[in-house]
């Protein structure tokens, strides 16, 4: 299963339609197959990596926050747990499963017993078989034929089910947020749900502090770290007193990149450069586009205030733009701005090509109050 | 310091991976920045290449990989200073001579050459089972993967039969194991 596009209406405080398309659009070159796309199936290409960037408050969680809804449906039948209001909420999930395209379309509603799950409304499946000669039209109502539900569900679950059968993760989300001391909690759940080896803690642990050796669990609160060779048991609290929160942060959303690359499932993260190195967030994205490493297709999908980081991205098409006037817009580089290839995609953010620019007259007036 | 392989197209990105994957070159993975080979055709258009360069602190030689390779490799003015030379590697007029030697068909080539590419001659002539040459990658991953050794000499092969390389035109056969 690999989800292509998503299509949202009523979401948060964004009144239009947000569209987020993942099948690559502009011309695929011999180096973008190798980096920046991976394949889905003959001719169908999405992105390894792919990025919202835009200004404080101008809708790039909301964007986040989208995904995670669909691929929670995709990969558990189920939302719940989410900080926003659900009622109202229509979705469309376009996405290729085993040589076909299905659309799946609902309106979710708050259940009314437990208000922090979603009940889905108006379901409706549909399918299509994937031609390489259609690839096009894969979006168009043409060919999609509907699927009838072979028996009924509770209503907090997604008809999906009886396409994609089993709960799978189909995609981890770092917020921006933390745990505080439970993320060491959440580490080791990570390690052992999806089979990662202490090796390759060590291995990360050893990027944010050259002097520790290695990190155990105890029990769910006391763990045993070693460091300059030698070794002590800590509190969680203790712990992350040590290490550090933007340390603890960075070790577990490297752990859950190493999950979701070797298992083959998305990761989404909420301003990825937030606690920690530029380089830390480079390696991150060189991970995903190296198909030694990222074996099984995953995509990275973030976003970030650093527009540095779209240097690295050869492509327009995986990068979007986020603006907020009252209400979220979501556009994409390639069909929204027509950018010149071989200009720097930094270069035209500080040009304020995509009216992305902080308020300088806020800060000017900032600076007046802090002068008077 | 590292080395930063930086091959033209897919296919020669293949040939050098088959070749590290099977240690007949005169390095190794880990002597090589990212640990990889890299297909790209500058540096200021690849994102992979520049992340390297950023996140490595040290000195770095660039080999680059590729055909008749007429195009200057512009090194951008922040790395000016950590790209200590430039070496480049041919396969002249293309790859495909590789696959011309291996099949022992160079004479015929020898006799068309003046009309046709390689690339077209092994389309026309060159099969792997009952596959015929595509200029695909996977192409050079079935006729050489389970082969390095017919890789590996028709790589010296070349080297003997061709002699218009340039004096800075080195030769595949230079970063071979002795």
């Amino acid at each position: 299963m690999k989800l292509l596009r998503v299509c949202a209406s009523n979401f948060k405080n964004c009144q239009e339609k947000i569209v987020i398309d993942f099948v690559a659009k502009s011309k695929k070159t011999s180096e973008d197959k190798q980096y920046e796309l991976v394949k889905v199936a003959d001719e169908l290409y999405v992105y390894s990596t792919a990025a919202f960037i835009g200004k404080n408050a101008s809708g790039k969680t909301t964007a986040i926050e989208i995904l995670d809804c669909c691929y929670s449906i995709l990969g558990e039948f189920r939302v719940e747990n989410k900080h926003y209001n659900y009622d109202g909420i229509s979705l469309e999930i376009i996405f290729y499963h085993e040589g076909n395209i299905y659309k799946y379309t609902t309106k979710l509603q708050t259940d009314s017993v437990l208000e922090n799950r979603a009940v889905f409304r108006r379901q409706h499946v549909y399918c299509k078989k994937y031609y390489k000669t259609k690839l096009n039209s894969i979006y168009y109502v043409e060919g999609f034929e509907e699927i009838y539900a072979p028996g009924a569900l509770p209503d907090d679950t997604a008809s999906i089910f009886f396409i994609l059968k089993k709960n799978k993760t189909t995609a981890l989300y770092f917020d921006s947020c933390g745990e505080g001391v439970d993320t060491y909690q959440l580490l080791f759940k990570v390690m052992k749900n999806y089979q990662i080896p202490d090796k390759i803690l060590n291995n990360i642990i050893r990027i944010f502090d050259e002097s520790i050796q290695y990190l155990q669990k105890v029990d769910d609160h006391n763990y045993r770290i070693s460091v300059d060779g030698k070794s002590r048991i800590y509190s969680d609290k203790e712990l992350i007193y040590m290490l550090s929160s933007g340390t603890t942060k960075g070790i577990l959303l490297y752990m859950m990149m190493a999950a979701s690359l070797q298992n083959g499932f998305d990761l989404l993260v909420d301003e990825i450069e937030t606690h920690f190195h530029k380089t830390l967030v480079e390696n991150m994205i060189n991970l995903y586009k190296d198909k030694t490493v990222n074996k099984k297709n995953a995509t990275l999908i973030f976003t970030t205030h650093y527009c540095e980081v779209l240097d690295l991205f050869n492509r327009q098409d995986n990068l979007w733009i986020c603006q907020s006037n009252g209400k979220i817009q979501i556009r994409n580089l390639y069909d929204n701005y027509g950018l010149r290839s071989g200009l720097l995609k930094s270069k035209q953010f500080y040009n304020n090509t995509f009216q992305t620019a902080v308020n300088y007259e806020e800060l000017m007036n900032l600076k007046r109050g802090l002068m008077s | 310091m590292k080395l930063l392989v930086m091959c033209e197209g897919a296919n020669e990105k293949a040939i050098m991976d088959i070749l590290l994957e099977n240690h007949q070159l005169s390095f190794a993975a880990d002597d090589l920045l990212g640990l990889v080979t890299f297909h790209a055709r500058q540096i200021r258009t690849s994102g992979v290449v520049k992340a390297e360069l950023n996140m490595y602190p040290g000195k770095v030689k660039i080999l680059r990989i590729g055909d008749t390779q007429t195009e200057r490799l512009t090194i951008p003015s922040e790395y000016s200073d950590k790209i200590v030379s430039v070496e480049k590697y041919c396969t002249k007029p293309e790859l495909e001579m590789l696959l011309i030697i291996s099949e022992k068909l160079i004479s015929e080539y020898d006799k068309v050459k003046s009309s046709v590419r390689p690339k077209l001659f092994a389309k026309q002539n060159i099969r792997c089972g009952r596959r015929r040459y595509d200029n695909s990658t996977e192409f050079y991953r079935d006729y050489y993967g389970s082969d390095y050794k017919q890789l590996v000499a028709a790589i010296r092969e070349y080297k003997q039969h061709k002699g218009s390389h340039q004096k800075d035109e080195l030769y595949l056969a230079d970063l071979l194991i002795r």
